[in-house]
């Protein structure tokens, strides 16, 4: 189902509960009672054309906002992407790590396994840090140009520098590989390892690392069907300029 | 077990999200795209590599005649057309047919052929064999295709189909989970691990 501006954002979050932390992202709390999506955006000053095609988009996998995809400025996009970056950095990774690091202090027996978890954990976070920044050092910068640019239909020296090297061809290649530590990580915990005495701990991180999974498929939905064809765009019309 | 994947290629929007909640009927297979879009379909099946494509001959190439051959040549992927036309069989040498008047019943069955033919094999044969286990043993180690290809006298070719074999049963692919997998099977110790 679409959602639109005039549906309650209470049934909005009824319908899918994974929109909680989206909307938190936009800095809008809960207890909105029975204002609609229009009302809620209005008075979080959040951009309401924006707001709907970030949750459908989150909300439905098919949906793909074509032309309404023109009107919304790069920076929004990428500063709701900055926010959904720290929330992974600062609480959800961490959150998952400490839940890790509780189950090796309370376990003896199975220690030596529970290690093994936390470090490739550890090698999982650090690679998707890496991941991140790079989109926050190289590929954000960039896009941003890419929006002056065509803002300006100018140049400034700088701004060609940037241009010239990088394309969003070369972001789109490297996606996928950050993905499969993460399903390693589940697949592991499933299939090829016997849950500790605190079971209850153990089958909550698993629980936690689907969540994460499925936020981190929702954000980059966003990066690959709204950002991405968006600065290609851009791109095939700097070319014309130049 | 791996799931087989679907991709579903039609015009009519009405047609593809039907079928593919008709298939969520079927076990261990899983759709994993809807095309609506004749440009984007080579694309698509080269990008996701399906296990099966369903499509509506309207939605191929023009002038293709031998519609598997127009996307993956040698990789397994087998071929439904999706149609209202009767006269549709022994065309293009697919490996089933949808008709949009087929029952429910029908179409399961159909696909629940295809997906028993064996044309996925050992996907859910997970013990793997002891030349695997030398090979996961070498992978967790650190070292590279080539190196194990030395070490062993075989060719890297070799190394990298018993990688392939070896990530399919498991079901693990970085090498970091391989690596913990050889260690919680005593393959080889924590303290050998870089």
């Amino acid at each position: 189902m679409r959602i639109k501006k005039d549906m309650k954002l209470a049934d909005v979050i009824q319908l899918n509960y994974m929109l909680i932390p989206v909307i938190h992202r936009f800095g809008i709390n809960l207890g909105f009672g029975d204002k609609t999506v229009a009302d809620v955006c209005k008075e979080n000053e959040v951009d309401l054309n924006f707001f709907l095609q970030l949750v459908n988009a989150y909300h439905d996998k098919d949906y793909f906002p074509k032309e309404e995809l023109q009107t919304i400025p790069v920076k929004n996009i990428v500063n709701y992407l900055k926010m959904t970056h720290s929330s992974y950095l600062n609480d959800k990774l961490s959150e998952i790590e400490q839940k890790i690091i509780s189950l090796q202090s309370e376990d003896t027996e199975d220690q030596k396994y529970i290690l093994l978890i936390r470090n490739f954990f550890e090698g999982y976070k650090s690679e998707l840090t890496e991941h991140i920044m790079h989109e926050e050092n190289v590929v954000f910068p960039y896009v941003l140009a890419v929006e002056e640019i065509i803002k300006n239909q100018n140049f400034t020296e700088r701004n060609r520098e940037i241009f010239e090297s990088f394309s969003i061809g070369k972001y789109e290649e490297g996606h996928n590989d950050v993905e499969e530590k993460l399903m390693d990580l589940k697949t592991i915990m499933i299939k090829y390892l016997t849950p500790p005495a605190n079971s209850t701990l153990y089958h909550t991180i698993i629980q936690d690392l689907f969540k994460l999974e499925e936020d981190l498929n929702y954000h980059s939905r966003i990066e690959d069907k709204v950002l991405t064809p968006k600065v290609i765009l851009m791109e095939k019309s700097i070319c014309n300029l130049i | 077990m791996a799931r087989s994947t679907i991709l579903i290629a039609d015009n009519s929007c009405m047609i593809r999200k039907g079928l593919r909640s008709i298939l969520q009927n079927l076990e261990n297979s899983e759709v994993i795209q809807l095309i609506d879009n004749k440009e984007d379909v080579c694309e698509i099946v080269h990008k996701r590599k399906p296990d099966i494509l369903i499509i509506n001959p309207d939605m191929l190439p023009s002038g293709c005649l031998d519609a598997k051959k127009e996307f993956l040549n040698g990789s397994k992927l087998s071929l439904i057309l999706l149609s209202d036309k009767k006269n549709l069989k022994n065309n293009l040498k697919a490996d089933g047919y949808i008709n949009y008047m087929d029952g429910q019943n029908t179409i399961l069955d159909m696909m629940q052929e295809i997906l028993n033919k064996g044309s996925f094999p050992d996907k859910n044969s997970e013990t793997i064999s002891s030349r695997e286990k030398n090979i996961l043993k070498h992978i967790a180690l650190g070292l590279t295709n080539k190196e194990i290809a030395d070490q062993l006298f075989i060719s890297i070719h070799t190394v990298v189909t018993h990688r392939k074999n070896i990530t399919q049963k498991l079901g693990i692919k970085s090498v970091s989970g391989l690596t913990v997998y050889a260690i919680l099977h005593n393959l080889i110790s924590m303290d050998e691990v870089k």
